[in-house]
């Protein structure tokens, strides 16, 4: 089985974020970056995937230079090859400009399956997956936590809401969006990172690629949360102030 | 004065026929002995060479070997009596080494020690001597290996029971030899069963456990320099112990030393309470792995001879390296064996792969987010180090992000501003590795040690002083693989310098605390205080240092000692990264050691390692009512000093 999975590199989620002097994106000089999450979740279903059905895990990844590092990672936790998108403007570009992007590379792969996260820790817009799927003219499932391989199809389990699950099963090729936590990712290790250096990496630009970057959705603005925070003592006796409790419990912050 | 002495008879002549016999005999004693060991060399010097090793400087070399193999020192001061038997049989071999070689020599007519003569006299007189000695010495073993047989000696070895005899015929015919005078049959009768006691002793060295005979001394003088050391990888395809190929020279060599005593075993603090590791089976089990695939193998270590399980069930505490009277390095051979499992992916563990992602993205073993220990810098006002303070107070993962380390780091920024020290802290800070370096996480410790190098390098650090006796040798020692280290001290070692000055207060508390305990006075807070220290291994075994906490924690009340203390303290259960590993098999090493020091009945465990300290509130906590109070020996100076600064 071919195996494209879509990873972005963004902030650690250890690092300062600052808003940028024109509010527009974040300072993104002296940040730590790291692999989005649920694109990790994505890898590791792929690798777990290659590793019971044989077949090729490519890692793909847009973004300037220091994508590299995230994409090495992958390479390093045992993806076979990589294509590195280079593209400085990925802040400029809305979720359809990088869906377009990554599709243009996947095409000529004719993948059997693409798996990516549901969403970014960044952004998160939850669109990427989805609009990359239409693009590509395959069928698609979102909130994925499990593939299972049928003869000729898959199994897929899905989140819903409330701790419900759903079973489906549908026709490969296909997108799959994944959901954080299904598997156990696995740590990097000496070996894989030793390993990596002899894999192809393949830097391609987005001009290359064909894709215009004019956006149909531009971001305004953004902002830190302001802080709010209100404390209110309950008086009275102890029974007066719980059933205080439960009132606003349920009026106000309808928890119950 | 000499013509008193006996005299050893000797046969005065050899016809041509003993000399073919003997000449035969040798040879195929020899023969028997070069057969087994030629090989057992053979695989010792195939194995791949030890990067990073050093012959120089070698004056320590000498200096241990003298004190360790010459006089026997370790061995004797860690088990007195059965040492003391040992050095009379080591100490007689040596003396016959003269006598054993005239012995051979005199059958060809080459003898140079003259019975008669005075230099030969006085000489076969002395070893008359040690031959008494070693003759006691070895009943005394026997004695012990058959009658009184301790845990770790294991089955009963007739191998052992016949070198043994071999070694009393030895010993006896030599001694009979004073009292027969020659020539007469009796004396051709002892020289012989001496000769053929000493050649059939001969080839049955190499095949026994009796090869320390020949390879202890090398294994020694040829240690890796200092306790414990990791040594460094080498090359692109080097991830540790991984197969036969990777088993170095002195790993090789150290194998086939162990003289099988279970000295290591003994102290283990996993085989103890009941786990799967004996350090002295990973020794043999590396042996017999040598002699059936031998030292340029693909096949996997862990596997036939060892296990994964075992491998990481070492606290590497080091209690089995210290005592190990040959030479045998435990702790490198156990974490090479988890580099190999590590570093290849092989080892699947849900908390330690837990430990790694938790430090792949973020910067502190307990997971947390950096933010928490920004707020606790923030809340408790500790300057931020700026290059012209005295100390960079590396307040390490506990100290930054567990409430019991933080109140310890606070105890001491309150010892050090009463002492008018200048300190500030670092804004960031990631985990020294200490934890995923003894795991086997090498690309993991590169990382953190290389980042933190950097971030002490341009914050212009000169002296560490840290809480964490983990911190302090892993920054001294294991990152010394990436860069130059600061110089880092741990805090007992800070405290017993400025002595004098935390004396006053903290001994008036004791005593104020004595004569009237004031209502506000915490439980068992009393100038009475009996206080029992708990070594950390790595300050006490890595780091040698033993008195300095003793001193500081006297302060506060009277010391009491552990049953195993000092060099021979009994480990907590955190450490090589074990803190944060699941559920123990067999007991709990926390609670063994926690019931041991409350047996003690001190009021107080006094502790000086964060690690330490959490793995004893749990396990005191567990016991109940009446435990004994927890405290790091800084807490207890920082409690004498007067509230209002």
């Amino acid at each position: 089985m071919k195996i494209v999975v879509a990873i972005k590199q963004v902030p650690d989620r250890d690092a300062p974020i600052r808003i940028a002097a024109n509010a527009q994106w974040i300072e993104d000089r002296d940040l730590q970056w790291a692999m989005n999450e649920p694109d990790a979740y994505a890898l590791e279903e792929g690798l777990q995937l290659k590793e019971k059905h044989g077949g090729e895990v490519i890692v793909l990844s847009a973004g300037p230079e220091r994508v590299g590092s995230t994409i090495r990672e992958a390479l390093a936790k045992g993806a076979d090859r990589a294509i590195h998108i280079l593209a400085d403007d990925l802040g400029a570009r809305d979720a359809l400009g990088v869906a377009k992007l990554l599709a243009a590379a996947i095409k000529p792969e004719n993948p059997d399956l693409v798996l990516t996260g549901l969403q970014s820790e960044d952004l998160g817009l939850g669109q990427t997956g989805v609009i990359l799927a239409e693009l590509l003219g395959l069928p698609h499932a979102t909130l994925i936590l499990r593939v299972e391989k049928t003869d000729a199809a898959l199994k897929v389990k899905r989140e819903l809401e409330e701790g419900w699950f759903q079973s489906i099963e549908m026709p490969l090729p296909a997108v799959l969006t994944m959901q954080s936590g299904g598997n156990k990712l696995r740590y990097a290790t000496l070996m894989g990172i030793k390993r990596a250096k002899t894999k192809e990496l393949r830097a391609v630009n987005a001009a290359e690629l064909g894709v215009e970057s004019a956006p149909t959705a531009t971001l305004q603005q953004i902002s830190a949360p302001k802080k709010q925070k209100s404390t209110l003592i309950l008086g009275g006796s102890a029974k007066e102030a719980a059933t205080a409790l439960v009132e606003k419990l349920k009026t106000e912050a309808r928890v119950l | 004065m000499i013509d008193l002495l006996p005299i050893l008879a000797e046969p005065r002549q050899f016809v041509l026929w003993q000399r073919c016999l003997f000449a035969a005999l040798a040879g195929a004693s020899t023969y028997g002995f070069w057969r087994r060991f030629g090989p057992i060399l053979g695989k010792i010097l195939q194995s791949k060479k030890d990067p990073g090793f050093r012959l120089f400087p070698i004056g320590k070399r000498v200096r241990d070997s003298v004190w360790e193999v010459l006089l026997q020192a370790k061995v004797i001061r860690e088990r007195p009596l059965v040492g003391f038997a040992h050095a009379l049989v080591f100490w007689a071999f040596c003396a016959f080494a003269l006598v054993t070689l005239n012995h051979c020599a005199a059958i060809f007519g080459l003898g140079f020690l003259d019975p008669a003569g005075r230099l030969g006299r006085c000489y076969f007189d002395f070893a008359a001597l040690f031959a008494i000695a070693c003759a006691a010495g070895i009943l005394g073993l026997f004695v012990r290996r058959f009658f009184v047989r301790p845990r770790w000696l294991g089955e009963i070895s007739w191998q052992s029971g016949v070198i043994a005899l071999l070694i009393f015929v030895l010993m006896s015919t030599y001694l009979a030899a004073f009292f027969v005078t020659g020539p007469s049959s009796a004396v051709q009768a002892l020289w012989w069963a001496h000769t053929l006691t000493l050649l059939a002793f001969l080839p049955l060295i190499p095949h026994t456990k009796h090869l320390h005979l020949v390879l202890s001394p090398f294994t020694v003088f040829l240690s890796r320099g200092s306790f414990a050391q990791i040594p460094p990888l080498s090359g692109d395809e080097d991830f540790g112990l991984v197969a036969g190929k990777d088993l170095t020279q002195l790993v090789s060599l150290q194998a086939y030393s162990c003289v099988e005593c279970g000295r290591c075993m003994e102290h283990c603090p996993a085989n103890a309470t009941g786990k799967e590791l004996n350090p002295k089976e990973i020794v043999l089990g590396l042996r017999g792995y040598l002699n059936e695939f031998g030292p340029q193998s693909e096949e996997p270590l862990l596997g036939k001879f060892n296990t994964q399980a075992a491998a990481f069930q070492c606290t590497t505490c080091g209690a089995c390296e210290f005592q190990c009277p040959v030479g045998i390095e435990h702790v490198p051979i156990i974490v090479g064996l988890r580099r190999g499992a590590v570093n290849t992916g092989a080892w699947e563990d849900n908390y330690g792969s837990k430990l790694f992602l938790a430090l792949e993205k973020g910067s502190n073993a307990l997971g947390m987010p950096a933010a928490e220990r920004d707020k606790f810098v923030e809340k408790n006002a500790l300057p931020i180090f700026d290059g012209t303070q005295e100390y960079c107070l590396w307040l390490g993962c506990m100290g930054g992000y567990d409430p019991r380390g933080r109140e310890i780091v606070l105890a001491l920024v309150r010892v050090m501003r009463h002492l008018g020290t200048t300190f500030g802290v670092l804004r960031k800070e990631k985990c020294t590795g200490d934890p995923v370096r003894r795991l086997g996480n090498d690309l993991l410790f590169q990382q953190l040690a290389e980042a933190n190098l950097e971030a002490l390098a341009q914050s212009k650090t000169k002296k560490i002083i840290t809480i964490c006796p983990h911190c302090v040798r892993t920054i001294q020692e294991d990152w010394k693989e990436f860069g130059t280290p600061p110089e880092v001290e741990h805090h007992s070692e800070f405290l017993a310098r400025h002595l004098p000055e935390i004396v006053a207060p903290v001994s008036r508390m004791a005593v104020v605390g004595a004569s009237t305990p004031a209502l506000s006075d915490p439980p068992g807070h009393s100038g009475n205080e009996t206080i029992v220290f708990h070594d950390p291994c790595y300050l006490g075994r890595y780091r040698n240092v033993y008195d300095e906490p003793r001193q500081i924690a006297a302060l506060a009340g009277t010391l009491v000692e552990a049953p195993r203390s000092h060099e021979r303290s009994f480990c907590c259960g955190a450490g090589g990264g074990l803190a944060f590993l699941g559920e123990e098999t067999g007991e709990r090493v926390s609670q063994v050691r926690a019931a041991e020091l409350a047996a003690t009945g001190a009021s107080i465990v006094a502790a000086a390692c964060p690690f330490c300290n959490t793995m004893f509130r749990d396990a005191l906590a567990a016991r109940g009512e009446g435990a004994p109070e927890l405290l790091d020996i800084v807490q207890l100076v920082a409690r004498g000093l007067p509230t209002e600064e």
